[in-house]
Parts: structure tokens; C-alpha cells; sequence
């Protein structure tokens, strides 16, 4: 009902828009972006109509990775399962894993030890200014031409980005799919001298943000985002945006703070948020979310707590990790929002894999927004209302 | 000369013009070489980046791998490109899009299969929706294995490829000469789209549509091939029942 | 509030204006009966502030007969989630169960999300929802035959030509 209210009133743009009996001012045109776009952030398709250069509609078809992951899931035991949500959010790896073994866990009961915990706050606020930045890079290769030429910005953050890859590497042993998180714990302690290498990285970066403000501070790159794809926060509740564009649209909502886990209760720190809810606030809540960020990977490297990283009882072979029954929700804020894993347990291999496995994906909720504010934009804004959202198309399509 | 023909080697389109070119045609090897310098120098990449593979394909690009030195750079229209790198999972939704994509690069043209999903579908080889490995549909030269592999790795595949233009042997499918359990390894489980193994019920007229991306003639041809697998079933069936027949008569005999 | 006193209102408000036996609170919430699905949204949403849509989780359970009891018919599941924000944040969960062929009334209508998240639980698992505006396939192409997340469907189903 107020779903139907807010379009006939032209708060919202009309997804369900009969273009048989729209009368276009000027000519009424169709026009496709992507399946292969370099600004589409990997494979994802928009059908436009265009009446002269304004959207009426906005049709986006996703699915061009989808990969059945859930299906996969459903085969393999709990262990198998973290290697290969990994490749879910694959800006994001680590809190995937963080994901699916906090809900594994919490269907078992099972206690994680304190230095995990601290330990895996740890890496998914590093995740975040890894995520963040790489965000930012893209960000401004798709607007292009304001930023002199483009390519620098994104070369800035990368070289910022590819300093907490090292890190990572270092802890892990791999760039990019960790696999470092498991059933109970962690499975990788810190190595020596790593602790002192996170505090000058995050020094390097904290100096070098200021420099991206300093570029994006241009009066070209404020008249392609202000304004520029505005989400109310009614529209944003209901379709169910969370993380940086939910808060950019004046929520105060954090499942940091608000639903606490691993150690965020522990822990002191702000929730930026911004009222405007176009593309220009999005990005000073990133910005902001990266400075607390590194304030916060400051506390925790410090605070680091002694003590094992498994459980008492540590899960070594896959056979331990057998759920009879029940059914769980568990929920964490990744960079692009809240990341859902429901579990139905009691599947195949006696009990070991999952019944139904469904990932509740922050970026296909936010994508779910273009037909909704895509209308009344200029195909130009399309570009950077897409790249303002985030989105992930491994998480999208799974 | 097609795409798909095995037997293709390299030869630069602009050649054959130099070669008619008054008091060249004497120096034609010294143009080859030229021709083969160049293209191998600046090879341009088209990155078909759909996953993983394609965030660390962004990171080769950027500051510290940065292929740029090399010559080769990124280009966002097949157009303008030489070289298609795969980065990431192929679904059954995206491959068509992938192969006319492929056929829409000038010749000659390269591609490097990167990382596990673009070379075999990794773990999601058996799955409904992916397409094991993207030599089911187009002819890769060089194949950057990892998952997703590293920028460094990348580099490699791509100084590999220099070098096979270099020897000229880029296209051919080499198999091992000799060696037939190694090209049983390499070789695909799943045929290239439009090979009989793959498609034995469906004949070349069909192949050829399914080639050609009609994109609005599938459901033809997911009924001719119904239609044909039920036709060899009944004939199997009806084999079966006169075999089956044809024992009990021996039977029978046998008992009088 | 924090997020026990939230589930405390919301097992006892269940109860009171549904009818439902939510005491103890079962994983995945109580089952709810197929009509007041709507119902039950709507009124989570307006006077308790579950304003944002979280999840649709749609799971297929085909015949079966547990040991010593009567066999529990082919049936769909389908799980929905709202979120409260802000300070002690807590998700209302309930579920309704659907025989093969029957539909669920749609919550397009109230949250914008849900358009997207019934579409995908369309085409993945096969349920169908009674009055959606937009019901295709979401991830799938438009030809394809069957459901992939129905327990009778092989993982390594082939798509010709393609696979």
C-alpha cells in the first residue's frame, strides 16, 4: 500500500512503469548497458528507456555470475563451506568467512576464544579500508574526466590498497582468498613484527586520505554526485539498504553497535552518518568510515589480548561439525552493509552440510534500488549512481 | 581464415598489403619481423573481468605491477583490442556474450584464460550454470592458473604470450607431440561448442546456429535436440526390447 | 530496548494478535498461517518498528516419512525477516508453509525490497507469489527449465549449447 502510494505520488521512480501508454515528449528510446561495461562493476546489465536523454525505466537484469553457490553449499561440509563464500564478496573476503562460521557457530554453541574474536574485529576493519578505498579507486574512474584524467585517483588508492594485501599475505599466506577463519576460531596467529607493520601502514594511509579529499574537493565532482541519486530513508528501510548507503540517507544504524559481535562491545567508536542521501553523502560516509576505521584497527592492535585462538575442544576434521536441526539467522556489517547467513541445518553427509544455505547479500538489495531511483536521472548519472552503491556482482548474483 | 580453425597461425592483416607495395616483396621477412615486433609490443588487453580475478586484474594494471610498461594496456572495446584476457567464472548466461565479444576483435587476436574458473570452472565446474572452463568456447593461447593468481603471475602469462608471438606459434593448439595422455589432460572434458562430441544429436546446420548467437532461436534448438535424444532413446528401447525378445526365443527353443 | 526485551514484546504481541504459539521461540521463528502473512508484516512494520526488510528464504522439503509417524506431504517453506534499527537492533522472524502449487501473498506491497527477493526465491526454488507485480526470473535466463534449489534437481544439469 504505501509502496504504491509513494510511486503514484512521484516520490519514487516507477519501476512498473506500462510504456505502452506512456506518451514521451520527445523520441521514446531503448538503450542497454552492459552486460560488459567497464563502469558496471563486473557483469550487470540496465535496459534503459530514454524519452530524449531523461530515464523513464530503468529494467536491470543481474544473474551473469550467478554461480549456484548456495546449491554448492548444500554438498559440502561446514569446514568446506568458508573457502568458498570467500569468492562471494570478493572485496571483501574476510567477513564472509566471518559470516557463515558465526552462524555455523552459533547453531553449535559453540564459545570463541577472546584473542579470536579481538583478532577477527581486527581484520574486518582492515578489510574495510581495503574495501573502502578500492571503492574510492573505481569511484573515480567512473566519473571519469573530473578527476584529471581519472586513472590517478584509482592509482593512489591501489597503491594503499596493495599495503593491507601485504598484511594480509603476511598473516595468511595469500593475497586475496584467506581461508584464515574457521569453526571456533582463527587459524592463523599473528607472526612477529606483524602488529608494528599494521601501525605503520595504517599511519601511511590515515596521512594519504586527507590527499584524496583534496583531489575529490572540485567543483565538477560535486555536481556529479550532489543531488545526484537521492535515496529517502523510507525508500532505503523498505527495500532494504544497509551499511554506508543506508547511513547516508540520515538511519543511524550500525549492527557494530546496535547488535554488537566480536568485540565491538568491547571497543569505542562513532557511527558517521549524513542526511543528504545522494551520491556526494555516500562518499564522505565512506571517507569517515575509513578514518574511524583505522582508529579503531589502532585500539585493537594494541589491545590485542594473550590466549588461544581456538576453542577449547579445537575443529580439526570436517566430521566434527555435524548440526542435527535448527535453523539460524546471523547477521554482520560488512563494507557494503548487513551480510546474512541463514542456515537450515540437518543436510546430507549425515548431518554435516547445511539443508538450505542462503546468503542475505548487502549489494543485491542495493542494487535493487536503480529502477526505483534511476528515473528522471540523465544516462550520465547512471554511471555514478551504480558506482556510488557499491555493489559486488559476486555477492549480487552468488 | 576462421576463428576456430586449429590449424590458424599468425598473420598480420597489414602483411598482405606491404607484400604488394612495389620493391617490398623482397623484404618481406624484414616486414614480418617489423609487424611481429609491434604487435607483440603493444599488445592491448580487453578484459572480460567478471569476479574475483578481475579485482587482482585491476590491481596488475595499477601502480606496483602496472603492465602499462610493457605496452600493454587496457582497453574497455573489443575493437581496439588484441589481446581478451578471462578473468573469472563464465556462466551460461554470460557466455554468449563472451563469444561475440571474441568475434568482434580484429585479427589477430589473443586470449589468455586467467585464473582457475576462466580454465576449467574450478569449483563450480559441475554446477547447473557455469561453463567449465572458457576453451569450451573460445580458443585460449596461455592460461594463468591460481586463483585468483597474482598480478605477478599475470605478468608472466602475458611475457609468455610475447614470446609464443615472437615464435609464431600463437593460435595453433599445440598437443604435445607423443605424449597423448598429456593432451588427454589438457584438453577439455566438455567439447567446444559446435564439435560432434559434444553435440552428436544435433547436425552441423544447428551447430552453425548455435555458432552464429541467434539469440532468439534457442528454444528451436532445445527442441531439436529434445525431439533427438527422445528418437535415440525409443530406438535404444526398441534395440533393447528385440534383444530381449530374440533371448526369450532362444530360450524358448533351447527348452523345446 | 534492548534487543531480549525487543523478542520478549514480539513473542508476547504474536501471540496476543495471532494467535501463534511463540513460547517458546522456535529457530526461525514461529509458523504463521498463509493469510495473516500480510497481516503480520503489516503490523510488525507499523506499530513495532520493523521497518526494514531483511530477508525471503524459500526452502523446498519434499515427501517424508519420519520414524514411527505419518508422512509430512511435498511443501515449501518460506522464511521472512524484519529488522528494527537503531539501539538494540533485533530482527522479527516467521515462517509460512505452502503445499506445491499453492501460493504466497506477496509483501511488494508494503516493502519495496521484497519485489527483488520474492523474484530470486521464484526462480531459484520455485515458489510462486500471489499478486507480485513483476514475477520472472531474477538471476536465471528467461528459457531455462526447472528450479535449481528443489532437492530433485542435479547440481550438474546441463544448459545446451552452452554447457
Amino acid at each position: 500500500m504505501a509502496v504504491k502510494a509513494n510511486i503514484d505520488s512521484g516520490r519514487w521512480g516507477d519501476p512498473y512503469l506500462d510504456l505502452s501508454t506512456y506518451t514521451a515528449d520527445a523520441d521514446l528510446m531503448e538503450l542497454n548497458m552492459g552486460p560488459q561495461h567497464p563502469s558496471t562493476h563486473g557483469v550487470f546489465r540496465v535496459v534503459l528507456w530514454l524519452d530524449g536523454e531523461t530515464i523513464v525505466k530503468a529494467v536491470p537484469h543481474p544473474g551473469y555470475l550467478h554461480r549456484g553457490v548456495e546449491k554448492l553449499c548444500e554438498k559440502l561440509t561446514y569446514v568446506q563451506i568458508t573457502p568458498i563464500v570467500d569468492k562471494n564478496d570478493y572485496v571483501a573476503p574476510m567477513l564472509n568467512e566471518q559470516a557463515v562460521n558465526m552462524a555455523v557457530e552459533q547453531l553449535m554453541g559453540i564459545e570463541v576464544p577472546r584473542r579470536a574474536r579481538w583478532l577477527r574485529t581486527l581484520l574486518a576493519e582492515l578489510q574495510r579500508v581495503a574495501s573502502h578505498l578500492l571503492w574510492l579507486g573505481t569511484f573515480g574512474i567512473d566519473l571519469g574526466g573530473a578527476l584529471g584524467g581519472g586513472t590517478s585517483l584509482f592509482m593512489y588508492c591501489f597503491r594503499e590498497r596493495e599495503l593491507i594485501m601485504d598484511l594480509f599475505e603476511g598473516l595468511t599466506g595469500s593475497r586475496f582468498h584467506y581461508n584464515t577463519h574457521t569453526v571456533g576460531g582463527n587459524r592463523h596467529d599473528v607472526p612477529a613484527g606483524w602488529a608494528e607493520q599494521v601501525k605503520q601502514v595504517l599511519t601511511f594511509i590515515e596521512r594519504h586520505i586527507d590527499e584524496y579529499v583534496a583531489v575529490l574537493d572540485h567543483p565538477i565532482f560535486e555536481q556529479r554526485t550532489m543531488n545526484v541519486g537521492v535515496i529517502d530513508a523510507e525508500l532505503a528501510l523498505g527495500l532494504g539498504l544497509t551499511g554506508p548507503v543506508l547511513r547516508a540517507s540520515g538511519v543511524d544504524h550500525d549492527l557494530r553497535r546496535d547488535a554488537p559481535y566480536h568485540a565491538y562491545d568491547e571497543i569505542d567508536f562513532k557511527v558517521p552518518i549524513a542526511h543528504g542521501g545522494d551520491c556526494y553523502a555516500r562518499y564522505e560516509v565512506r571517507v569517515a568510515e575509513m578514518r574511524e576505521s583505522i582508529r579503531m584497527a589502532r585500539d585493537l592492535i594494541d589491545g590485542l589480548p594473550e590466549g588461544p585462538l581456538v576453542g577449547a575442544r579445537p575443529i580439526k576434521t570436517p566430521v566434527q561439525v555435524k548440526i542435527k536441526s535448527g535453523q539460524a539467522y546471523v547477521a554482520l556489517e560488512t563494507p557494503r552493509g548487513e551480510l546474512g547467513t541463514y542456515v537450515i541445518a540437518g543436510g546430507d553427509n549425515r548431518n554435516a552440510s547445511p539443508y538450505r544455505f542462503k546468503i542475505r547479500p548487502p549489494s543485491l538489495h542495493s542494487v535493487s534500488a536503480l529502477p526505483w531511483v534511476l528515473p528522471g536521472h540523465q544516462v550520465s548519472d547512471v554511471v555514478a549512481i551504480l558506482g556510488s552503491l557499491d555493489p559486488i556482482m559476486g555477492e549480487v548474483d552468488r | 581464415m576462421a576463428v576456430d580453425d586449429p590449424g590458424r597461425s599468425y598473420s598480420h592483416p597489414l602483411f598482405d598489403t606491404l607484400e604488394r607495395f612495389p620493391g617490398l616483396d623482397l623484404a618481406t621477412t624484414t616486414a614480418d619481423k617489423l609487424l611481429n615486433w609491434g604487435a607483440r609490443n603493444s599488445l592491448w588487453i580487453f578484459p572480460m573481468a567478471t569476479s574475483c580475478c578481475g579485482i587482482e586484474f585491476m590491481a596488475s594494471a595499477a601502480s606496483r605491477v602496472d603492465f602499462d610498461r610493457m605496452g600493454s594496456f587496457t582497453r574497455a572495446t573489443p575493437r581496439q583490442a588484441d589481446v581478451m584476457v578471462v578473468a573469472g567464472t563464465i556462466t551460461v548466461k554470460m557466455a554468449p556474450r563472451v563469444k561475440r565479444l571474441w568475434d568482434q576483435m580484429p585479427e589477430p587476436k589473443w586470449c589468455v584464460a586467467m585464473g582457475s574458473c576462466a580454465i576449467s570452472g574450478d569449483f563450480y565446474r559441475d554446477i547447473y550454470s557455469v561453463i567449465p572452463g572458457i576453451d569450451t568456447v573460445i580458443p585460449v593461447d596461455v592460461y594463468v592458473p591460481g586463483c585468483p593468481p597474482n598480478p605477478e603471475a599475470l605478468m608472466a602469462g602475458l611475457l609468455v604470450l610475447q614470446e609464443k608471438i615472437a615464435l609464431k606459434t600463437a593460435g595453433l593448439k599445440t598437443v604435445p607431440a607423443g605424449r597423448p595422455e598429456t593432451a588427454k589432460m589438457i584438453s577439455p572434458r566438455i567439447k567446444r561448442v559446435g564439435h560432434p562430441d559434444r553435440m552428436p544429436e544435433i547436425d552441423a546446420a544447428q551447430c552453425a546456429q548455435a555458432m552464429s548467437l541467434d539469440l532468439t532461436e534457442p528454444p528451436d534448438l532445445l527442441a531439436a535436440f529434445t525431439a533427438a535424444q527422445a528418437a535415440a532413446k525409443a530406438a535404444r528401447e526398441a534395440a533393447e526390447a528385440a534383444a530381449a525378445d530374440a533371448a526369450a526365443a532362444d530360450e524358448k527353443g533351447g527348452e523345446a | 530496548m534492548t534487543a531480549d526485551e525487543r523478542q520478549a514484546r514480539l513473542a508476547a504481541f504474536m501471540t496476543e494478535r495471532f494467535g501463534v504459539e511463540a513460547d517458546p521461540w522456535p529457530d526461525g521463528g514461529p509458523i504463521v498461517p498463509v493469510e495473516q502473512h500480510v497481516a503480520l508484516a503489516a503490523a510488525l512494520q507499523a506499530e513495532l518498528g520493523y521497518t526494514l526488510y531483511v530477508y525471503c528464504v524459500a526452502s523446498h522439503w519434499p515427501d517424508e516419512t519420519p520414524k514411527g509417524g505419518d508422512l509430512i506431504p511435498e511443501h515449501y517453506e518460506v522464511a521472512t525477516g524484519l529488522r528494527s534499527v537503531g539501539a538494540g537492533s533485533h530482527v522479527a522472524m516467521w515462517r509460512v508453509s505452502v503445499p506445491v502449487g499453492a501460493g504466497v501473498p506477496t509483501l511488494a506491497d508494503l516493502f519495496a525490497g521484497a519485489d527483488w527477493q520474492e523474484r530470486e526465491q521464484y526462480d531459484l526454488v520455485g515458489v510462486v507469489f500471489d499478486d507480485h507485480p513483476d514475477l520472472r526470473r531474477l538471476m536465471l535466463p528467461e528459457e531455462w527449465v526447472g528450479h535449481p534449489l528443489r532437492k530433485d534437481y542435479a547440481i550438474e544439469t546441463g544448459h545446451l549449447p552452452w554447457r
